[in-house]
């Protein structure tokens, strides 16, 4: 090349050559910088852009439904619309609107600014809870103007709904919102904040069953959290989406409307508690207790005032008075007093015991209600002689009672598997002996003999030992479920009734008690006579539970309703002869067991034997019709 | 002249030189399309215009690439009192946007002088080392003549304000006069003035977000809703690609919006998401032989105005591309540099493609005739 080379052309060019290695080492790190990010590091960012555009969104599995053994729904779903928004997403300008159209108070509406405004970093893209449960014409409102309502998304979720209110809120629980304490205990289990778990009664207890299994599916979002309907991320991973399981069906035991025959047997009366079984099952048909909660209003929430109300009702609402409350059983407890004696050989049918309205022991007289003369066995059970059973209790010594009591269930939980089950409590002479070292007397016997002293029992203990006196021996399980469901309404599991033993009685003893039974209705004499019904003949015992709580403050008025009235019982079964059912029955502080509780029992069985009861009547029943003149 | 021209066009042409531009340009719209494919309206056509701009381009650069460069020698100077007078004119003429003063409207195309004088000053830059005779290296006040002559332009863009491209102009001026030989105790005044320079700059001439826009890639700790958003939803989108990428059009971090700015400061990450690796490292070298090849258009050049010429244009593509994909891999503050062939812009494609033409130019007449 016959080039004519300007001064320092060379250098220059050497220059150049240099700016080359120069652009070479910067591309090639711009290159290395490339394949950390795209490969090295590639996983988190790969989980990044996943997040970024397909978010999960739950498909809730719906609860079980609860139904009664004749399959009316005590416990069903209904859609409730929850506005979420994510502030991130929000035009704060049209926070006023929004407001507006979900019917905020100002308090509300300035709580929900104020958490929109203060979200920062990963919680601006949360959704934030805008209202939950919103009515139609909201959900209308919100659906309309939704273009101008960016971040603004409803979510249907189904809400717990009870259609027979109050009635067994105690058994069938309810629901509310999971707190830490459960999202720890059980962290296996996929609880999500927010979501509601069941917090007592069948609800807790069966909530594995009931809840079934969330699914959920992601689904593609624009930046702006805006569903996209197109499909087609082919480079994003296979697993978008899961289907939820729905909860099972729950079939109870239970009967709704003779629940309902028994809370109108309450009317007038504030509290008490009752229990029905099927004697030759255990099947619990009844367990009420009176007052009670709306447990649609426990699961969408009590407000303050509300739960403060409850709180400091006299009557405890809260209260489940079938199982968690025991008391003395009183008078209902002499059947197993006498069964005692009877199995010990220190009775028998033609045993006497003169009362003379007092029993002396020592310088402590113990009274009867009234002179029952010359009494039997029989006499006794059906007039309720305090002294028979006085003077039958210092022969038969108080561990003889105790162990009768343990056969037939009473101190012992009855395993309803429902909620917290006190056991009751019943005394005996090594309890005495731990606790009050040297001052076990002989009175402590004869008040445990009548239902008194340290004897305490539940109204469900109570109804599986009549159950027990009922069908000539079998103690029962009580069973409040009877099979699980599946959505189709296929049977996936049934339960069988199950036998806790069979006492360890004489059949003959308890064929005496039964006919004693009957006679506290069926004679003149008895103590409930008065509660006689014609369609069924009805066994029991009357009880009346001396109280013995101290009124604290005796001018408050609601207190003074109660504390010194006795609690009033019956406990029995019907038919007396060929028994279907035991009910036991109590009325707090209602006054004396024949006047106050016999009554609203034969009310409910005759309620039950002639219109509740499925199948063909029963023979008393059917001859019963036929002496009415037709109308 | 006409034989001359059909001669050096036979048998000069720089191949390599022209296939490397088709092919990048070719890429830059197949990627303009897809990036632009999530938007609606005018901008989903964008790739159209971007067509349309190529060709005219293409066109220009044809005519400047005949014209022998010595000519442009004569009109450099000229050419760049030209482009000043743009730039005063934006800002009595010029359409504001976001704030911003950097573009006239001429008819529906919005003209943007800063494009162009990147070109200019490099070639008043260039004419200034060619007529230059000093044999002896440059002291610092040999340099206050070619100082003010870049001083002026880049004043002005920054005070448009348009920080990327006043980044760029400066780079490109300088990277053009560093073929000159400077004095060592000169050059270290210049740095230690240089940061002096740059710190009350920092102080006192940087508004809040410029800060911020040049500091938010340094911190580990990403503010991603804040001003790392764009940086970090590009890293998001290189970094989902991996080897092969997700497809064409199939860039969930485009598709979806969490993107911003696809068809201007960020293509880079919608090829890097949709090609992947593979697809990122093709472009990349592209860029490298375009930068070397220009380089060895330089040391070829039969003079010191054609090797400037070529060096310029080199550092052009090269500092376009280092800003860029330097701030879509947050290796660098988000500055708002574009990528050459791959960004749309009128203005744009028209410069980058006269600087084509010009390094034709000086790549045909590397031989005397």
């Amino acid at each position: 090349m016959e080039l004519v080379q300007k001064p320092g052309l060379g250098e220059l060019r050497e220059r150049v050559r240099f700016m080359g290695v120069f652009a070479f080492l910067a591309i090639a790190v711009l290159i290395g910088r490339v394949f950390y990010i795209q490969i090295l590091d590639s996983a988190a960012w790969i989980q990044i852009a996943e997040d970024n555009v397909l978010r999960r969104v739950d498909l809730p599995s719906t609860r079980g439904m609860i139904r009664d053994a004749h399959g009316r729904v005590i416990a069903a779903n209904r859609p409730s619309y929850n506005v979420y928004v994510i502030p991130g997403y929000f035009r704060i300008e049209g926070f006023a609107r929004f407001a507006d159209y979900l019917g905020l108070n100002r308090d509300e509406r300035d709580r929900l600014e104020a958490r929109m405004r203060s979200a920062e970093g990963s919680r601006r893209f949360q959704h934030l809870l805008g209202r939950a449960d919103i009515d139609r014409e909201a959900l209308a409102l919100i659906e309309t103007h939704r273009a101008e309502l960016p971040g603004v998304s409803v979510i249907a979720t189904p809400v717990r709904q009870y259609p027979f209110g109050e009635l067994a809120s105690h058994a069938l629980g309810f629901l509310n919102e999971v707190n830490a304490d459960d999202l720890r205990e059980f962290a296996g289990r996929d609880y999500r904040a927010g979501e509601r778990i069941g917090r007592s009664g069948l609800e807790q207890a069966w909530e594995s069953i009931l809840r079934g299994r969330r699914g959920w599916v992601r689904l593609e979002h624009d930046v702006r959290g805006l569903l996209i309907s197109r499909d087609s991320m082919a480079g994003l991973g296979p697993d978008r989406r899961r289907e939820p399981v729905p909860g099972r069906d729950l079939v109870l035991t239970l009967d709704m409307e003779l629940m309902r025959a028994i809370d109108r047997a309450f009317r007038g009366k504030p509290s008490g508690a009752a229990a029905v079984v099927d004697v030759r099952t255990g099947r619990v048909l009844a367990l009420y207790s009176r007052p009670s909660i709306d447990p649609n209003l426990m699961t969408t929430g009590i407000p303050a005032l509300l739960s403060h109300e409850i709180d400091e009702n006299p009557y405890r609402p809260r209260i489940d008075k079938t199982i968690y409350e025991s008391y003395f059983p009183g008078s209902t407890f002499k059947p197993f007093t006498a069964l005692a004696g009877l199995q010990a050989g220190l009775i028998d049918a033609r045993s006497q015991v003169t009362c003379t309205g007092r029993h002396e022991l020592g310088h402590r007289v113990f009274r009867c209600k009234h002179v029952h003369g010359v009494v039997s066995l029989h006499r006794a059970i059906v007039e309720s002689c305090n002294v028979f059973f006085y003077t039958l209790a210092e022969a038969v010594t108080m561990d003889r009672i105790a162990n009768m009591a343990f056969e037939f269930g009473l101190g012992r939980r009855s395993g309803i598997g429902i909620n917290q089950e006190t056991p009751g409590f019943i005394p005996t002479r090594a309890w005495y002996a731990q606790n009050y070292p040297g001052q076990f007397r002989i009175g402590h016997t004869l008040n445990t003999a009548i239902g008194q002293g340290n004897t305490r029992v539940t109204v469900l203990q109570l109804a599986m030992a009549y159950a027990a006196l009922a069908n000539g021996g079998t103690l029962f399980v009580p069973q409040l479920v009877d099979r699980v469901e599946g959505p189709d309404g296929d049977t996936i599991q049934t339960f069988p009734p199950t036998i806790r033993r069979h006492v360890a009685v004489d059949p003959a003893y308890l064929a005496m008690i039964d006919s004693a039974l009957a006679g506290v209705i069926g004679e003149q004499a008895g103590t409930a006579h008065a509660a006689q019904i014609a369609e069924v003949d009805v066994a029991g015992k009357t009880g009346t539970a001396q109280v013995s709580r101290i009124v604290r403050d005796p001018t408050d008025p609601r207190r003074s309703w109660s504390t010194q009235r006795d609690h009033a019982w019956f406990a029995g079964f019907a038919p007396a002869q060929n028994p279907e059912i035991a009910i036991v029955l109590l009325v707090e502080h209602g006054g004396s067991g024949g006047h106050e509780a016999a009554p609203l029992v034969t009310q409910v069985v005759r309620e039950y034997f002639t219109r509740i009861r499925p199948g063909a009547p029963i023979p008393s029943v059917a001859a019963f019709r036929a002496r009415q003149p037709q109308r | 002249m006409a034989r001359t021209i059909q001669h050096r066009l036979q048998d000069d042409f720089d191949w390599p030189l022209f296939l490397v531009i088709c092919v990048l340009a070719t890429l830059g719209v197949v990627n303009l399309y897809s990036a632009t494919s999530a938007q609606t309206g005018a901008r989903a056509e964008l790739y159209i215009q971007q067509i349309y701009w190529l060709a005219l381009g293409g066109g220009v650069a044809v005519i400047v690439a005949a014209v022998d460069y010595k000519t442009y020698e004569r009109y450099a100077y000229g050419a760049y009192v030209g482009s000043i007078v743009a730039l005063l004119a934006v800002f009595l003429l010029g359409k504001s946007i976001r704030g911003t003063h950097r573009w006239i409207q001429i008819g529906s195309f919005l003209f943007q002088p800063s494009e162009f004088v990147k070109l200019t000053l490099m070639l008043a830059v260039a004419r200034y080392v060619q007529r230059d005779t000093r044999t002896s290296a440059w002291t610092l006040r040999d340099l206050v003549a070619p100082g003010a002559l870049i001083g002026l332009p880049l004043a002005l863009v920054m005070a448009q304000p348009d920080l990327g491209t006043a980044l760029i102009v400066g780079l490109v001026a300088v990277s053009t006069l560093s073929l000159v030989r400077i004095d060592r105790r000169s050059l270290l005044t210049i740095v230690v003035g240089g940061s002096a320079g740059g710190g009350m700059l920092w102080f006192y001439g940087l508004k809040q977000y410029q800060k911020e826009r040049l500091t938010s890639f340094l911190s580990d700790t990403v503010d991603v809703q804040g001003t790392g958003w764009q940086a970090h939803q590009s890293m998001v989108a290189i970094g989902s690609g991996r080897w092969l990428g997700q497809g064409f059009m199939q860039g969930t971090q485009n598709q979806q919006h969490f993107l911003p700015d696809t068809h201007s400061d960020f293509p880079f990450p919608v090829w890097a998401q949709e090609q992947g690796f593979v697809g990122a490292v093709v472009v990349l070298l592209l860029y490298l032989f375009l930068v070397l090849w220009g380089l060895r258009i330089a040391s070829l050049a039969k003079d010191r105005f054609g090797a400037a010429i070529a060096v310029g244009v080199t550092a052009l593509f090269f500092w376009h591309v280092v800003f860029n994909v330097g701030m879509a891999t947050r290796s660098l503050p988000v500055v708002g540099v574009t990528l050459p062939f791959f960004s749309y812009g009128g203005s744009s494609v028209l410069a980058i493609l006269i600087g084509v033409g010009l390094l034709m130019n000086v790549s045909m007449r590397r031989r005397a005739l």
